[in-house]
């Protein structure tokens, strides 16, 4: 349990190690068997042969770990996926990330790598999809876009030998996002999906379950689609008048645009957030911490369910951190996973 | 009685604030041949070490030799400052504090060198442990509080730096455990009490990588009989093979018992 704190009493302790228990059984004894520590031997053929993979070194002919975690074996080639590792990013990626620094033709963005990933000017969709004119003018605008603090969503466009990345929004469904709650888990518990973009209907909420363990839970922007599609960015002062009166619903006005109505603009959004759409914001981001914290995949699925089960169980918003709320999760797990056993 | 070479210059190795109190050196063995803790004199104090004692932290580990405690906690791979230039392969910064509690005379002002010097010492055993060309750019922090000065309190803060960076996901060619041991007449004791280093005319730190036969770094100070020298060092080695077994169930068991 892994993130949070709280004291379990001695009953607690004991319901805690029993669906332990069970979950070991289910689970059998074979990932106990496969982790192995730094500079551990893994056993190979070396008659057959192996090909060294990640997170593994060879002396004197024997293959050793150079990272805690679990061994894993596709054909000749062994590796070791270590546990509790930074977010390794894979092309396609969609990610969430808080844009840290404006650079130079570029924003720097925390996306949980190990260095700062980049967005590049070029690798943005301008409002309204028109074409960037390489200006001086919009590398100075480049604030109203995206500022720092700024959360985004964004794809993982490519990766290089330096460990560096490059990542684009260049889609409706990337961009900045806006009225709802960041919650930061291990980048493992995240699976590589199809859809990683949800609307949950039944709720009123969006949810992006970003590669990187960032998820974001949201009011649903007014368009149904991220903000960016409709932000304006100042190409050049020629233009610039003409159009800014055709962006009135925009939600970032460019600099030259009023400044009062941008405050205004920006209330509204927030008002229109009712205080039951907050509250089931708030549930589904303690569902998610929940899981995090019990190391169970984040998922759609595990999300609803989670959520479904403190209502049915008249937890509040704030119990769901608690260590009863937990246990009680922990031993439904046990019992599906002991029901899956049976029927298998 | 000849000086041995030492492979880094240190005016006293754990320096304690009353050093200076002259007098005659208490009998550190018994009769019996025991020490004053009740060991013998080639055993290691009782040790506890646990991961995932800072929550915040990619990585962390606490560990408890006799009267020692150390909490270590490891920050990244994350970008290096701006400040710094630029190098293609990944940076260790090392960074050992004392707690201004954990030493009998309080406060900083006879903490500040030994931090220094530990510091520096920290970094040198480690960095030839951890594969810095794996994160390029980019810098790992390993911040270290001693909370309890007791003796050997290096060697303590290595072995436990070791383990929170494996508990961090780091990728290293093996753990560093890390022994000290110290030389009082004609006896060796190995992993010296606060009480034992007082006294002691010599002391040595080993830092090995004990899957790989390599030592990370060796450090003498003091003065020492030259007979005793390879026997100490095969001691500290021997003491450094059975603390890396223990490290290393105590990193299993953590999986174990914590992930599901």
């Amino acid at each position: 349990m892994r993130g949070l704190q709280f004291e379990l009493e001695s009953g607690q302790q004991r319901r805690v190690s029993k669906a332990q228990e069970r979950l070991k059984d289910a689970a059998g004894s074979v990932h106990a068997a496969a982790f192995v520590n730094v500079g551990d031997t893994i056993q190979v053929d070396h008659e057959a042969g192996f090909l060294r993979g990640h997170g593994t070194q060879v002396v004197n002919g024997e293959l050793l770990a150079t990272v805690c975690g679990i061994v894993e074996r596709v054909n000749k080639l062994v590796s070791v996926r270590p546990l509790r590792a930074k977010y390794n990013p894979e092309t396609g990626d969609v990610v969430v990330g808080r844009i840290t620094e404006v650079a130079p033709k570029r924003w720097k963005v925390d996306v949980n790598c190990r260095q700062d990933a980049q967005l590049m000017l070029s690798a943005v969709n301008l409002p309204g999809g028109i074409q960037r004119r390489r200006t001086a003018v919009d590398e100075l605008n480049m604030r109203s876009l995206y500022e720092e603090n700024d959360i985004i969503s964004a794809e993982v466009q490519s990766l290089y030998q330096d460990g560096s990345l490059h990542l684009h929004t260049r889609s409706l469904k990337y961009g900045k996002l806006e009225n709802g709650q960041l919650v930061t888990v291990a980048p493992y518990l995240i699976k590589r999906l199809k859809q990683h973009f949800h609307h949950l209907k039944q709720y009123g909420v969006d949810l992006i379950l970003g590669c990187n363990g960032y998820v974001w839970i949201a009011a649903p922007s007014e368009s149904g689609k991220s903000s960016v599609s409709d932000t304006p960015m100042d190409l050049s002062n020629d233009h610039g008048s003409e159009m800014s009166s055709k962006r009135s619903t925009t939600l970032i006005p460019s600099a030259q645009e009023d400044g009062k109505r941008d405050l205004s603009d920006d209330d509204k959004v927030r008002d229109s957030i009712t205080r039951e759409l907050r509250e089931r914001i708030c549930r589904l981001a303690n569902a998610v911490r929940v899981l995090a914290a019990l190391g169970l995949l984040i998922f759609v699925e595990s999300i609803i369910d989670t959520y479904e089960v403190s209502l049915s169980w008249d937890t509040a918003v704030k119990d769901m951190l608690a260590a009863e709320f937990c246990i009680k999760i922990v031993e439904r797990e046990a019992e599906h996973r002991d029901k899956k056993e049976l029927a298998i | 009685m000849s000086r041995a070479a030492s492979t880094y210059a240190v005016p006293s190795y754990n320096a304690t604030p009353d050093l200076s109190v002259k007098g005659v050196p208490p009998s550190l063995l018994s009769p019996e041949g025991s020490r004053l803790d009740g060991r013998l004199p080639h055993e290691c104090r009782p040790a506890y070490m646990k991961t995932g004692a800072v929550n915040a932290a990619a990585g962390s580990a606490y560990a408890e030799f006799g009267q020692t405690k150390v909490i270590v906690s490891v920050y990244g791979p994350r970008e290096s400052k701006k400040a710094q230039a630029f190098s293609d392969i990944g940076r260790l910064n090392c960074d050992v504090k004392f707690a201004s509690f954990s030493t009998s005379v309080r406060g900083k002002a006879s903490q500040g060198m030994e931090e220094k010097e530990y510091t520096g010492m920290l970094h040198k055993a480690l960095e030839c442990a951890v594969a810095l060309h794996t994160f390029p750019k980019t810098t790992v922090d390993v911040f270290a509080l001693i909370l309890q000065s007791g003796g050997g309190d290096l060697a303590v803060v290595i072995s436990c730096a070791s383990m929170a960076l494996a508990d961090a996901g780091i990728v290293m060619y093996d753990l560093v455990p890390a022994v000290s041991l110290s030389c009082t007449g004609s006896e060796v004791l190995l992993d010296a009490s606060m009480e034992e280093e007082r006294w002691g005319d010599g002391g040595m730190i080993v830092a090995a990588m004990t899957s790989r036969n390599e030592i990370t770094q060796l450090t003498m100070t003091g003065e020492w009989p030259s007979t005793k020298v390879s026997e100490a060092l095969q001691l500290c080695l021997d003491a450094c093979l059975k603390l890396a077994e223990l490290m290393r169930s105590c990193l299993k068991e953590q999986v174990v018992a914590g992930g599901q």
